[in-house]
């Protein structure tokens, strides 16, 4: 009796949704912050634009591991044939996005948006020597640099040349995180391939030689000997915890973390940041619609909103510090000046130009992080 | 054969279970480990593996040696006052605290010896204010030592809770009878009960080694820099390059690690079951 009882409760409950509301699923890799920006900022503004539908976001964890989780479940609905794929925006790393293209698991749906023609960093068109041109939107760009306590180092150093002089001279003091503890010390590694390895513009568009590698044991036992002075940290968070506690001086970040965390208070307001030449990554994350998405015509107008000026602006700068995924020219007069500038505080739009590089692209970017377990961590 | 069905009936639901769910994911992950990205038989992986990881290994071998061994000591300790401690508050206390890591999870744990462990963590902070160390010489465990801290004070409690159960059950004759005869109480222990619980002590030990082979959140919180244990590699060759092939070699060697320790225990037993 109870149990038909319930039966019927939950049918009627079932029947009483309305057959318009649609449930637009969101599937984000990335920290915490990721699933906490959309469905607290992004989803209320939309859900008040489209009454009735509603938008469930789903995060799959940090760093390219969240993105991996990503291309396999779409691969794995793929496999099985499905006319209808359970995610209609994901949320992705660079590196995902190249994956996710040549596996043919996405929708090219950029010239259908408004907002397409607002995109203009090459980024958006390559993602890791991969062409990804109409398949993505990214949803911000970020960078990674060196943050540093004035206090212990008032003259912090401008190159990575300085950098590993002041290490040798200040042993244990600067820290970064490895390579399997999170980006900030893969861009950091990067970073230094870049600057001591010779061509990084090869590294950075390609065109792929296999034989390129022989040229990374001299920066890679460089890199060993510089390991020696410093400081392992447990992680991106783990090497701004350091640095709030003072048990390093110096460290690899990545910027929009360590503005969040000034903001909020975890970090000593008096720390600065510093894009040492000849430079260091950064990466977008990038929207796409995968390939068979249950609801694309609502996935679209989700993405045009997400990098619409207006929430570019208010979402994506001023409450995440992140740099803005469209031409910052159609954001800045959102904005007013001391928040614009808070962004630009300590590395200026000119030295992002110079010394923001990307990512190297798939084969050697994988070839370097195997070069580094096999020569500087084994 | 009608005798038996009845039987294989009841067994067949949880036999399924094991195979369906067990031995095929475990069969794929073995021959993973012997094929190349075309699915050819190979050794690649195998090859890869000692060239990135054989450090990793031999750290991941001596980290969980060492804890074990801590473990030993200081569960044999615990255990022993347990069973032989003299004043029954003491008894008391110590039975009530010794359980609390065990239900607090692996994750926890490495998150709060993160913050505890650093240089200048709670741990740091509280010897500087009590004046025991000055600032200049405060030391972060933050490596493989927070690992060991971290496997040594979630296990104890478990292999002590089996410990002290096998210590309770043994004859209290043989206890007293050494007692008549003037033994010390570590005498005792080391002398009368442990021998009579060490089976027990093994099953605890071996049973720890395998939680430890397979702690991937410990490591990750405290210490995932080059050297690291088997489970980050596994990982990050997963989540940084999408490669099974070598994260199921890497799987393989932990499993034969893990094998080696049940097989020295069996052989153990199997020896003093024939005395």
């Amino acid at each position: 009796m109870n149990r038909l009882f319930f039966g019927a409760a939950l049918a009627a409950v079932l029947g009483a949704t309305p057959a318009w509301a649609t449930e637009l699923t969101v599937i984000t890799a990335g920290d915490q912050n990721m699933v906490d920006y959309i469905n607290n900022y992004l989803a209320p503004i939309f859900e008040k634009q489209n009454p009735g539908d509603t938008v469930k976001a789903v995060g799959t964890g940090p760093g390219d591991a969240g993105s991996q989780k990503i291309i396999e479940r779409l691969e794995a609905q793929k496999q099985a044939n499905k006319d209808k794929w359970d995610v209609d925006v994901a949320v992705v790393h660079e590196k995902a996005a190249g994956d996710l293209v040549k596996d043919d698991l996405l929708k090219k749906y950029r010239a259908d948006i408004k907002t397409g023609s607002m995109v203009t960093r090459s980024n958006a068109d390559m993602a890791l020597g991969t062409d990804v041109k109409g398949y993505v939107m990214p949803m911000f760009n970020s960078q990674t640099a060196i943050a540093y306590n004035p206090a212990l180092v008032p003259n912090p150093p401008k190159t990575y040349a300085d950098l590993a002089k002041w290490v040798e001279k200040n042993p244990k003091q600067f820290g970064y995180n490895g390579i399997k503890g999170g980006m900030s010390g893969v861009a950091f590694v990067v970073g230094w391939v870049y600057a001591n390895a010779g061509d990084a513009k090869t590294l950075e568009q390609g065109p792929y030689k296999p034989d390129e590698k022989a040229d990374w044991s001299k920066a890679l036992g460089e890199l060993k000997t510089f390991n020696q002075n410093v400081t392992f940290t447990p992680g991106n968070a783990g090497t701004l915890d350091m640095l709030a506690r003072g048990e390093i001086a110096m460290g690899p970040v990545w910027v929009d973390m360590f503005y969040s965390w000034q903001a909020s208070g975890q970090l000593p307001p008096d720390l600065k940041l510093i894009l040492p030449s000849p430079g260091m990554p950064g990466q977008p994350m990038h929207y796409v619609i995968p390939a068979k998405a249950e609801h694309p015509k609502l996935a679209e107008k989700f993405i045009a909103l997400a990098t619409s000026p207006d929430v570019q602006a208010n979402g994506i700068v001023k409450k995440f510090n992140w740099y803005p995924g469209i031409d910052a020219d159609h954001v800045k007069p959102k904005l007013d000046e001391a928040t614009w500038n808070k962004l630009f505080t300590d590395i200026s739009p000119k030295e992002l130009a110079d010394y923001g590089k990307p990512f190297p692209i798939k084969p050697y970017f994988d070839g370097i992080l195997e070069a580094y377990e096999k020569q500087v961590a084994n | 054969m009608r005798r038996y069905l009845p039987g294989l009936l009841l067994v067949s639901p949880a036999l399924a279970i094991i195979v369906f769910l067990f031995l095929v994911p475990l069969a794929g992950a073995v021959t993973g480990a012997f094929q190349d990205a075309d699915g050819g038989f190979s050794f690649g992986n195998f090859i890869k593996t000692y060239q990135l990881y054989s450090n990793d290994i031999l750290f991941t071998i001596v980290i969980v040696a060492l804890s074990a061994l801590l473990t030993a000591a200081l569960s044999v300790a615990i255990a022993g006052y347990l069973t032989l401690g003299t004043s029954p508050a003491a008894v008391a206390i110590l039975r009530w605290l010794y359980r609390w890591p065990l239900f607090i999870p692996f994750i926890v744990v490495g998150q709060i010896l993160r913050t505890f462990l650093a240089k200048n963590g709670l741990m740091n902070n509280i010897f500087v204010a009590t004046g025991l160390i000055t600032p200049l010489h405060t030391v972060g465990f933050l490596d493989w030592r927070g690992i060991v801290i971290a496997f040594v004070w979630k296990q104890t409690p478990f292999v002590t809770l089996l410990l002290a159960g096998a210590m309770a059950s043994i004859d209290r004759g043989t206890v007293e009878a050494a007692r008549n005869l003037g033994a010390s109480r570590l005498r005792i222990l080391l002398e009368i009960v442990l021998p009579q619980a060490a089976p027990t002590l093994m099953v605890a030990l071996t049973l720890s080694i395998v939680t430890m082979m397979s702690v991937l959140s410990v490591p990750l919180m405290i210490a995932s820099q080059s050297p690291t244990v088997i489970t980050v590699d596994m990982a990050f060759r997963i989540n940084a390059y999408g490669d099974y092939g070598v994260a199921n070699a890497l799987g393989l060697i932990s499993l034969v690690l893990t094998g080696a320790v049940a097989w020295i225990y069996l052989r153990q037993t199997m020896r003093e079951n024939a005395r």
